[in-house]
């Protein structure tokens, strides 16, 4: 016999909380791989931003060189580069006739234009190529999940699961965009650069030498505020969750007179998070006004630095006025860095999320030739040694054989934990099992592969799933076979067209996330509608355990009767009548099969099921039964 | 809409002062800022006359930014500080006043509803007050000083910059609020998308069960594509903004350009103006990007004043009327005249001309169907609910007229909803007095018989329960909220059906030790099960909130109404529950 053994896995990474991670290049790259598609929007806004950068640039030079040097003062420096705006400017004043200060604010409201479109067009064509690249991460990662088996979500918490396909691409995103606005700081930064540093390279260092201090000062202000920001999240979150679960238990502290002694608590966490409110906004103010402060400073260094080099004539007054303009341009893409980095480090660690629940690989292993089933299954099902544990070492079923002729309904009972419901799961392979097999009239489930089964097991769970849509919907579940009049026969059938009827819109009633809007027995009967609509060979039910009231119970009852007609059924009984209506019961205890008989046999056999049984008779229990019932107890 | 936000000035009086403060040295600040421009237009102009030594122009220049950074730290500490302040002060209000609402506001309002004005309504007025704030002095006082300095210079070139600057101001004010629109739906699609996933993540195993999967998959495109729409839109508005605001900002930059420079071409102003003109007008159009941003603001704290005030101006639900006429201890004796009972907005009569007498050291077991009345009568007991008709009598004298504290501490209720508070185990038996004793702890414990499920946690007494520790089952949680009743050793004890998670055993452990426990006290319980009722001195059966039958429980027997009915019922129907009890038994 083949197996395939199960991998050991480590679970605990779902819930590690990765809260900041290192530079991964790795990462970086990998993401990169969803961009690809979207290449050529990626070039464009490549393309768009450096010409949008020097438009930008060229601003500045029409105020500085061309107006005031060249219009105003009549003096320029033919070294400086003015991309050939003074020549244009004369040029075009000679052929117009206009004055040149005209042509210059033409020149000007041009390139203002132009400069907003490419911009504009720059930022676009990036967001796209992001928005769609992450787009299609989305969809991966989600389509990954969708189609993880059983075992994986029976040890991961659906929660931490599912903020991976929502906050962590979120923080990708901002991630890439950040990056988008990072290209356009730096690229005019060295386009202004370039010009700065051929009109004179020694006022420009001297300029530079502002960026250490900003960058230290933007530094500094990160890791103090990190933490502190940390703190401020924690207290208020603390503060919040004591606020909510006094709510919650208003009525046990209002019953127990603790108002006072609450609101003290409160006030503790209140202050404690606004301390560091006020800790965190004294940072922030410092901080806030550093950067404007050294720009200002900056200009008075170049008025002192020009003043001298005007009056010997190696710079002109347009030249130091230009330089007070680019001011900006030298310094704000430090700030936009240290506004930067902890989106990336916080992206950094919703990367590593993202990857490694893509990387995820465990999954349902499938026959590389799976058999067709037959058009019609009879419905005889087999079990045969079955042995199955979810952990190494912790057997749940054990030596499991039986079988369930053809149309037999079949009870299974037994104490919580017996293995009842990993016995149906395996039949609808839900996992592996490889120690056994369980013939489907004759064929090996394991040569079948699952979803072919699973449309011939009908399974209705406990934890019955709403899918969000209409009743009709619900019911057929998108296949085109179940029409209209099929759904609202099946639903009569198993007595829910009757309150299917009442809603306000009948079978187009839109039903929420989880059926909130339908109460627990409405749920179950709706359960047995699309089981019923689908026709499966194989019906699997576990009982709800649910407290119904005594109306809903009959009907329920009553349509359980209706499902099971005809059809092979194995139920997970919870009621006394579920189990009378069955042809035989098969009583379950820690895994192994104990006994297996028609009821009337098994009470007269004077086992488990007649102790499980005769449990309810009396008042007052004897004391052996007692004995008996605390043995099933530690059996749990 | 102003009204909402005047409402606030309670909260800000005790910091108004700070706020004054705050709103002066801004002016001070912009002053200095204002000061740059100033002085590099003075130094410019002496360069063109030839004068090319600007050390007191830059020395100014260096005095100005260091005078400006210190003023404006302060300033926005100090305004950031009332923010805090208000905002802390306002969660105090909101959590007194809520701590003191009861069963006819939470019927109106959620949890989560209050939460929302708890986090984003007292966070929008905190960022009003901080940053509206800041943002509006900016606003003003830019426009102020550089429309002064500008005016200064030039009032001409100064007046013929103002046609471009409402443009301006709308423009800012109109892509605002297009970026609000775009941003909730982006939101919107987000929570859409989130809830998607739960749902299906949730269902996977039905999903997979039934070989949805493809469906759902292509389910799930269809709204990660409407969400990915509506975020490019986002990125679209907002890059436009940045594209258009400097573009409109452009216009007054054209103005003194042509304008300016022809001025300066013919000597009418000096070149350092010029300069000086187009620093001004950045400075002023500048905070222009922000004005949409701050009537948005505006707006939505006033919705959230109005939100806040709507609870913290709440008066305590059951108001505390102690009479100093009543005993202090409770004998435990309970007279019920004619109550009658509605909910506030209803007229449906939940309790119809009830009439009850209740003998101190009395059990009393009170029995009939869900809506019948039951735990609406309980709560009237300790007045989580209000009798106004003065129809509940305890020991003689009217409910109202006990201090609300005795009443909740000499009748302790075990309510249906066995909540526990996400704390250890002891501090939740002992929620009303944390100082008790150990033993008493134990003792409770064991009545309850919650002493083996203590004693299976590794940490006994101390084991944190709720989300963050053990989870424990119904049977427990209801067990630990019985023993937190017990311990109380209160004249009267009410239990609303706590024993519908225990099996049937335990509970034969719990009501023999409360047969024990509470001989000479009064007891009432209320029960689905014959088996808890019947051991009663009395059983009371309500329909429709009239007492159907009353008496032993051989009485209610041998009279045949629905007691009986009930007892036959569960007789025969025991097997089944009795055998699903066996059967799930831990």
């Amino acid at each position: 016999m083949k197996t395939h053994k199960m991998p050991e896995r480590d679970y605990t990474m779902f819930e590690a909380d990765l809260s900041g991670s290192a530079l991964n290049v790795k990462l970086l790259r990998r993401l990169l791989n969803w961009l690809k598609p979207y290449k050529s929007e990626l070039v464009l806004s490549s393309v768009l931003v450096l010409v949008a950068s020097t438009l930008q640039v060229l601003l500045p030079i029409i105020i500085s060189l061309v107006a005031i040097d060249h219009i105003i003062r009549g003096e320029s420096d033919a070294d400086t580069p003015d991309f050939g705006l003074i020549e244009l400017n004369t040029y075009l004043a000679q052929h117009s006739g206009l004055p040149p200060l005209m042509i210059a604010c033409l020149l000007y409201a041009v390139i203002q234009i132009a400069w907003a479109f490419t911009g504009h067009a720059h930022r676009i064509s990036l967001s796209r190529a992001v928005i769609n690249g992450l787009r299609d991460l989305r969809l991966d990662l989600f389509t990954h999940l969708e189609t993880r088996p059983s075992s994986f979500y029976d040890r991961v918490a659906v929660g931490r699961v599912m903020t991976r396909v929502t906050n962590d691409v979120e923080a990708l995103y901002e991630l890439l965009r950040g990056l988008g606005s990072l290209i356009g700081e730096f690229v005019p930064f060295f386009v202004a650069l370039t010009v700065m540093l051929a009109i004179d390279a020694q006022l420009t260092l001297l300029l530079l030498l502002g960026l250490p201090i900003l960058t230290a000062a933007t530094y500094y202000f990160r890791r103090i505020t990190r933490h502190l920001f940390r703190q401020v999240r924690q207290t208020l979150s603390a503060l919040n969750q004591n606020l909510q679960e006094n709510l919650a238990g208003l009525q046990v502290v209002q019953l127990s007179d603790r108002q006072d002694f609450n609101l003290n608590r409160y006030t503790q966490l209140n202050t404690k998070n606004r301390n560091f409110e006020l800790r965190s906004a004294r940072v922030e103010t410092l901080y806030g006004a550093f950067n404007d402060s050294l720009a200002h400073m900056a200009i008075g260094c170049i008025i002192w630095y020009g003043a001298s080099h005007v009056s010997t004539l190696s710079m002109t007054l347009g030249e130091v006025i230009l330089f007070t303009q680019f001011i900006g341009m030298l310094f704000h893409p430090i700030v936009v860095l240290g506004e930067q980095t902890n989106i990336l480090f916080r992206a950094m660690a919703s990367g590593e999320r993202i990857f490694q629940a893509i990387d995820w690989d465990e999954k349902i292993h499938e026959p590389g030739q799976a058999l067709a089933l037959p058009k019609r299954l009879r419905g005889e099902v087999k079990f045969e040694h079955l042995n199955f544990a979810y952990d190494v070492g912790a057997p749940v079923l054990q030596d499991v054989t039986f079988t369930i002729h053809a149309g037999e309904k079949l009870a299974i009972v037994g104490p919580t934990g017996s293995g009842k419901s990993t016995l149906i799961r395996l039949l609808s392979r839900f996992y592996d099992f490889s120690n056994g097999q369980i013939f489907l009239d004759g064929i090996d489930l394991n040569h079948l592969h699952s979803h072919d089964l699973r449309r011939r097991v009908g399974v209705v769970m406990q934890d019955f799933h709403i899918f969000s849509g209409s009743i009709y919907d619900n019911i057929a579940l998108g296949n085109p076979a179940i029409t209209r009049q099929r759904a609202i026969d099946a639903a009569s059938t198993v007595n829910a067209h009757h309150f299917i009827s009442a809603l306000p819109e009948g079978y187009d009633t839109e039903l929420t996330e989880r059926g909130q809007n339908l109460s627990q027995g409405q749920r179950q009967l709706l359960a047995f509608a699309r089981v019923l609509a689908a026709d499966p060979e194989i019906l699997v039910l576990d009982e709800a355990t649910a407290n119904i009231d005594t109306e809903t119970e009959l009907l329920i009852q009553d349509a359980l009767t209706q499902l099971t007609k005809d059809r092979t059924s194995i139920l997970i009984a919870h009621r006394l009548q579920t189990i009378q209506e069955a042809d035989r019961v098969l009583v379950l205890s820690q895994g192994r099969i104990e006994e297996i008989g028609t009821h009337d046999d098994l009470l007269g056999a004077g086992g488990l099921y007649s102790t499980l049984h005769s449990l309810q008779f009396q008042d007052k229990l004897p004391e052996s039964t007692t004995n008996q019932e605390h043995q099933l107890d530690a059996q749990e | 809409m102003f009204a909402s936000i005047w409402r606030l000035r309670h909260f800000t009086r005790p910091y108004q002062k700070q706020l004054y403060f705050g709103v002066g040295a801004f002016g001070v600040a912009r002053f200095f800022e204002s000061m740059v421009p100033f002085l590099t237009a003075a130094a410019i102009n002496q360069m063109t006359n030839g004068d090319y030594d600007v050390m007191w122009p830059v020395l100014g220049i260096i005095g100005a930014v260091i005078m400006r950074y210190t003023v404006v730290t302060t300033a926005r500490f100090a305004v950031r500080k009332v923010g805090l302040s208000v905002a802390f002060d306002l969660r105090q209000r909101l959590y007194s006043s809520l701590q003191n609402q009861g069963a006819e506001f939470f019927s109106q309002h959620s949890i989560g509803d209050m939460m929302t004005r708890a986090i984003a309504d007292i966070s929008l007025i905190q960022r009003l007050i901080s940053m509206g704030t800041i943002l509006l002095v900016i606003l003003v006082y830019a426009s102020l000083f550089g429309f002064a300095f500008m005016i200064y210079f030039s009032p001409l070139l100064t007046l013929l910059l103002l046609p471009p600057m409402p443009f301006i101001f709308w423009y800012a004010r109109y892509s605002s609020r297009q970026m609000g629109v775009a941003s909730k739906r982006v939101q919107d699609q987000l929570s859409e998308l989130g809830t998607q996933v739960q749902e299906n993540l949730s269902g996977i195993r039905t999903i997979q069960a039934m070989v949805q999967e493809t469906r759902e998959i292509r389910r799930f495109a269809q709204t990660n594509q409407a969400y990915a729409d509506a975020f490019y839109l986002q990125d679209r508005i907002n890059s436009a903004m940045t594209a258009w605001m400097p573009s409109l900002a452009a216009i007054c930059s054209l103005t003194i350009l042509s304008y300016g420079g022809y001025l300066v071409l013919n000597g009418e102003m000096p070149l350092g103006n010029f300069v000086a003109f187009f620093m001004f007008v950045s400075m002023v159009v500048q905070p222009f990007r922000v004005a949409g941003f701050i009537v948005n603001l505006v707006q939505r704290a006033a919705v959230a004043s109005d939100r806040l005030f709507e609870v913290i101006e709440l008066d305590p639900e059951i108001a505390d009327t102690p009479s100093g006429r009543t005993p202090s201890v409770l004998s435990g004796e309970i007279t019920i005249n004619h109550l009658t009972y509605c909910y506030p907005n209803s007229t449906q009569k939940v309790l119809d001309d009830l009439n009850l007498h209740i003998k101190p050291g009395q059990t009393v077991a009170i029995m009939g169907r869900v809506g019948a009345g039951k735990t609406t009568f309980l709560k009237l007991l300790v007045r989580l609910l209000d009798d106004k008709s003065q129809s509940v009598i305890i020991d003689g004298c009217n409910i109202q007229d006990y201090p609300l504290a005795q009443i909740r501490a000499q009748i302790a209720l075990v309510p249906q909803d066995p909540f526990l508070f996400g704390e250890p185990l002891k501090d939740n038996l002992t929620y009303d007095d944390p100082n008790r004793a150990l033993e008493a702890i134990w003792n409770a414990a064991t009545s309850a018989d919650l002493q083996h499920t203590i004693e299976q946690f590794p940490d006994q007494l101390d084991t944190l329960v709720g989300e963050r520790g053990v989870t424990l089952s119904g049977g427990q949680k209801q067990r630990a909220t019985l023993a937190r009743g017990l311990i109380r050793h209160a004249p009267v004890l009410i239990l609303d059906d706590c024993f519908s998670a225990v099996d049937t055993q335990t509970e034969e452990h719990i009501l023999s030790e409360l047969k024990r426990l509470r001989r000479t006290q009064t007891t009432l319980l209320v029960s689905h099960r014959v088996s808890t009722a019947r051991h009663a001195h009395r059983i009371i059966v309500l329909q429709d909130g009239k007492i159907m039958e009353s008496g032993t429980h051989d009485d209610l027997v041998a009279a045949n109404g629905y007691y009986a009915e009930l007892e036959r019922v569960q007789r025969e129907g025991a097997e089944n529950q009795n055998f699903e009890q066996a059967r799930s038994a831990q």
